[in-house]
């Protein structure tokens, strides 16, 4: 409503202002935009992990789990346009399907560690805790926060697995994931 | 013309605090992680020294029969496991002379029968009666995994075709108990 009153105003002063001046125009226009703030993780490499065979099926450790390598997925051209971002990374560990509580002796779990490195000077890193009954697997870890936009690769990298004390792994299929975030530091 | 400005000065004013607002978040996951474990027996190790029962002279001196008193130590095998349910099943051979492997005569016998039992892993031991027509007991199953000590006894000692026999002089007889632990498919 005020709008229309000012445009108004202008469209009656205009007539009297172009008959007193002969001369050439001359008008200032804004010209503006924005651009928001976003945050993109780049294709992961892989869209799973699997880790095949957990445990060792010969010699003293028969039964036990079994050495298993560093795992990683990449995450190329991952960016934040604007400052005061963190990656956090979240994950379950890897617990039996069969959900009987296990004898003594025996698990249900394989605890890992997730890292999420390349972004802020502190990496995300988070540790799951599963009791050898399988409770408690999930566990969450923020990482430090990076003052400016950045683009870069990221690699998430799982190692570290371990059951609780070491115990035996009762059969069957086992299953855990990773998730993570890049966002701004304080949402 | 001042009201106009003053109106486009608040505009942007509201498209900055619009973008801070739009900060979006990524998010990539959840990236499942899997494995297996095969179901698997370890039968353990022999933890009680010697893996033979040693019974010593079988007869009874005076009378050639076989002694009512025999016994040995049981064996206890540990860190025995199965990663899933399980059956045990006890199987023994008899006594039998080595070296006088001939027909015992009439009055005597080379055989020396006994129950082999092997306990701990399942609430029914596991038992094994060599000689016996049949041995219903010798497979008892478990449903969980489990990881326990197994203890093997012998007893119950009998000579073969009866104990009114008598047995044929021999420096070693020999027999065998087996343990095994098999995953239930």
């Amino acid at each position: 409503m005020k709008a229309r009153i000012a445009l108004a105003a202008l469209v009656i002063a205009a007539p009297a202002g172009m008959a007193s001046a002969q001369g050439p125009l001359e008008g200032r226009v804004a010209v503006d935009g924005s651009v928001a703030g976003r945050c993109v993780l780049g294709p992961p490499s892989q869209s799973a992990v699997p880790l095949g065979t957990l445990t060792n099926t010969s010699g003293p450790r028969t039964g036990r789990l079994a050495t298993i390598a560093a795992q990683a997925i990449n995450f190329p051209g991952s960016y934040c346009n604007f400052a005061g971002t963190r990656i956090s990374v979240s994950a379950n560990a890897m617990v039996a399907a069969d959900a009987t509580a296990p004898q003594p002796g025996f698990a249900r779990a394989v605890n890992f560690t997730s890292t999420v490195s390349n972004w802020a000077a502190a990496n995300a890193v988070v540790t799951t805790a599963a009791s050898a009954g399988g409770a408690t697997p999930a566990a969450q870890g923020p990482g430090g926060t990076h003052p400016a936009p950045k683009l870069a690769d990221l690699t998430l990298t799982l190692n570290n697995f371990a059951v609780p004390s070491d115990l035996l792994l009762v059969s069957g299929g086992y299953a855990g994931a990773v998730t993570i975030t890049l966002g701004p530091a304080t949402p | 013309m001042r009201t106009l400005s003053t109106s486009l000065a608040a505009l942007l004013a509201i498209g900055a605090a619009g973008a801070a607002s739009a900060q979006t978040t990524a998010t990539s996951g959840p990236f499942p992680v899997t494995g297996n474990v095969p179901a698997l027996c370890a039968a353990g190790t022999n933890g009680s020294g010697s893996g033979s029962f040693d019974l010593g002279v079988l007869v009874n001196t005076s009378t050639g029969l076989l002694r009512n008193d025999l016994a040995a130590p049981p064996k206890v095998l540990t860190g025995a496991f199965c990663s899933s349910a399980s059956t045990i099943t006890v199987n023994a051979t008899p006594l039998l002379s080595v070296n006088n492997v001939a027909a015992a005569p009439s009055g005597f016998s080379r055989t020396v029968n006994f129950t082999a039992t092997a306990a701990g892993w399942t609430a029914t031991a596991a038992t094994f009666t060599t000689g016996a027509a049949s041995n219903p007991g010798a497979v008892q199953t478990r449903g969980t995994a489990f990881t326990g000590d197994i203890t093997v006894s012998i007893g119950a000692f009998s000579t073969g075709g009866g104990n009114a026999l008598r047995l044929v002089a021999d420096p070693a007889y020999l027999g065998s108990v087996t343990v095994t632990l098999a995953v239930v498919s």
